[in-house]
């Protein structure tokens, strides 16, 4: 229930002076008005889930505390069932069995307008429904046309969809149905989508899923460089060694009620992530990069 | 945008015109008192009511993310059909009809009324829950409970048909397929799919956000439970008037805004118009056809819709426009 149970002891150790230091673009005057690394995008308090409705639902994890400053990448962890997609869209404000505190720039999910929120974080959820033909550039500008009023937006494509569409690699398929793509392919538009809400806070629910090796890099680049602009980054993965690549600062679920979060070497260690997974787990080092071996003995 | 919808537009006026010097006893411009109390009170009747089907249908399937969607999946033809044939019923079994008709009307009206209560009753909860994640219980809830309300009616609508005498099944059948003859209240049809649209064009690409997903489109600020409700009363509101004023005509709220799409009008803030107008004019054009071709016998106009729709669907289909995005 408190903060004092294992796991939960990291949770408001911070890593001092939040370290920028990603791949070199870190100018932290960006575009999203941060002036400095230590800006709190979103806190929680003592958050807690439930999986579905009082009073039935099992309680999925209590007692989370977290502040996600800009220039962070967090990355939650845990195996099926924990919580991960709950916690994210609990802190997107659309998870409906949530206890605590969540607040934006300060402010609590409650007490924001909705269509404000939405110029502050962008939720990409793990599931999208593509009921009706639609183009890929259609489909990534969708969250854009919030800002055109009740107007039909024009159908030329702005400068900042074209780069993001050619960054993630999708120039060739911009005409394409979405319902046509791979899975892979469909990945890289719901991440285009997030990405062009042009919002500091991304929310993104297993953003590597069906990625291939390379696409999984380009995700990691991409979430780098965001966050290097003064953005902060919030996402579940299952790779633990993507995970190490991408974190900051890490969120662990176990699935049996406990939570625990602080920076990524604090809470990745193989005594932590092997009793949440329920596998052995090793750690190598491999140059400056900390690797993850896990397996149970055949 | 406005070039598409300008030729939509363009598009239903010449129907229009095709349907005024369309009639039963030859082609071109008849009378003056045939011109203004029979054609155009009745193309004016297929044009609303056309519209109000296809503009229904068109938010029936962004509502329910379901292609098959029409306005028929609600169930509210299934009232409409129940209260007009017990109309039908009750005004003949003295022997004559005795009822005007706008009696029919009233009583498709009052059934389109009690299905949609029903419906709101039903389903007022479910339309407010966010499905975050994969799954799509509400809409398809909303379609159950639509296919529950339509069995029922229907049950209720074989009865009616079992209990008639000789004299009475003809009309009721007419009624059935969807009749524009002797449609001359083309106001309420008018009203309702004028308001429909009004309700529903501001917001409408927050519908295009809900059909990508529920909690995804919360996240843009869009009031999920208070946009669906009102969609689904426009939705029950066209239909309801439609069907009061025309029967139950088919194939029209599933087909034009397919049609539609296949052609590039996607967005919603574009389809919904867009169908209406495609809705309408489709409905006249069938009328036109269903008056002359076997003239001076008239055909009920869901025969000849179906009949032409179809196949011009088909084709559209088949020519591969589903699979290519441009």
């Amino acid at each position: 229930m408190n903060a004092m149970r294992p796991g939960a002891g990291a949770s408001t150790t911070r890593a001092s002076p939040s370290s920028p230091g990603v791949d070199g673009r870190a100018n932290a005057e960006a575009s999203y008005g941060v002036e400095s690394g230590a800006t709190v995008l979103l806190e929680t308090r003592a958050l807690r889930l439930r999986a579905g409705a009082l009073p039935a639902g099992r309680v999925l994890f209590e007692g989370l505390t977290i502040e996600v400053h800009a220039q962070e990448r967090w990355v939650v962890l845990g195996p099926n069932g924990a919580g991960k997609s709950s916690l994210l869209a609990a802190l997107a404000g659309v998870f409906e069995s949530a206890s605590g505190h969540v607040s934006v720039d300060g402010r609590p999910l409650s007490a924001w307008a909705p269509h404000a929120l939405a110029d502050r974080r962008a939720w990409c959820p793990q599931f999208w429904s593509d009921p009706f033909p639609a183009s890929v550039l259609e489909t990534v500008q969708l969250a854009r046309h919030r800002r055109h009023g009740w107007r039909m937006p024009s159908d030329e494509p702005d400068e900042q969809v074209l780069a993001v569409v050619e960054r993630l690699e999708l120039a060739a398929l911009a005409e394409a149905d979405v319902r046509t793509l791979s899975g892979g392919e469909r990945q890289r538009v719901a991440i285009a989508t997030a990405l062009l809400q042009d919002t500091p806070l991304l929310l993104l629910d297993e953003p590597a899923s069906h990625l291939d090796l390379g696409h999984q890099h380009l995700l990691l680049d991409v979430l780098h460089q965001h966050a290097g602009m003064g953005g902060a980054v919030i996402a579940s993965l299952h790779d633990l060694n993507l995970a190490w690549d991408l974190a900051s600062h890490v969120v662990l679920l176990d699935g049996r009620g406990h939570a625990s979060a602080g920076p990524r070497d604090a809470i990745m260690t193989p005594s932590r992530l092997g009793a949440a997974f329920g596998v052995g787990i090793e750690q190598v080092a491999v140059g400056s990069r900390q690797r993850f071996w896990s397996g149970r003995q055949r | 945008m406005l070039r598409t919808l300008a030729l939509m537009l363009a598009l239903a006026l010449v129907a229009a015109a095709i349907g005024v010097c369309a009639g039963s006893s030859g082609w071109g411009l008849a009378t003056p008192e045939i011109l203004w109390k029979i054609r155009v009170p009745r193309v004016l009747a297929g044009f609303g009511a056309g519209a109000a089907l296809a503009l229904s249908g068109a938010l029936m399937q962004l509502l329910t993310r379901n292609p098959l969607a029409d306005p028929y999946v609600l169930g509210l033809s299934g009232g409409a059909s129940v209260g007009a044939l017990l109309v039908l019923w009750i005004g003949s079994l003295g022997g004559a009809m005795l009822l005007p008709e706008w009696g029919v009307a009233l009583g498709a009206g009052a059934g389109a009324l009690a299905a949609a209560s029903a419906l709101f009753l039903l389903s007022w909860h479910m339309l407010g829950r966010l499905g975050v994640t994969a799954t799509q219980e509400s809409s398809v809830a909303l379609l159950l409970i639509g296919v529950m309300i339509g069995t029922a009616c229907s049950a209720f609508v074989s009865m009616l048909l079992v209990l008639a005498s000789d004299l009475q099944l003809r009309g009721m059948v007419f009624w059935l397929l969807g009749d524009l003859n002797g449609a001359t209240q083309w106001g309420v049809a008018w009203l309702a799919w004028l308001l429909a649209l009004a309700l529903v064009w501001p917001t409408a690409r927050q519908l295009d956000w809900l059909a990508r997903g529920d909690a995804w489109a919360a996240t843009l600020g869009v009031p999920v439970a208070r946009r669906r409700r009102i969609a689904l009363a426009a939705a029950a509101l066209a239909t309801g008037a439609a069907v009061a004023t025309a029967g139950a005509i088919g194939f029209v709220g599933l087909v034009v805004p397919h049609a539609l799409r296949l052609l590039g009008a996607r967005p919603a803030a574009l389809l919904l118009p867009a169908s209406a107008l495609g809705g309408g004019a489709f409905v006249v054009l069938a009328d036109a056809a269903a008056r002359t071709v076997v003239a001076p016998v008239q055909l009920p106009v869901g025969v000849i819709a179906a009949a032409v729709g179809v196949p011009s669907f088909l084709a559209l289909l088949l020519q591969g426009g589903y699979r290519r995005a441009q």
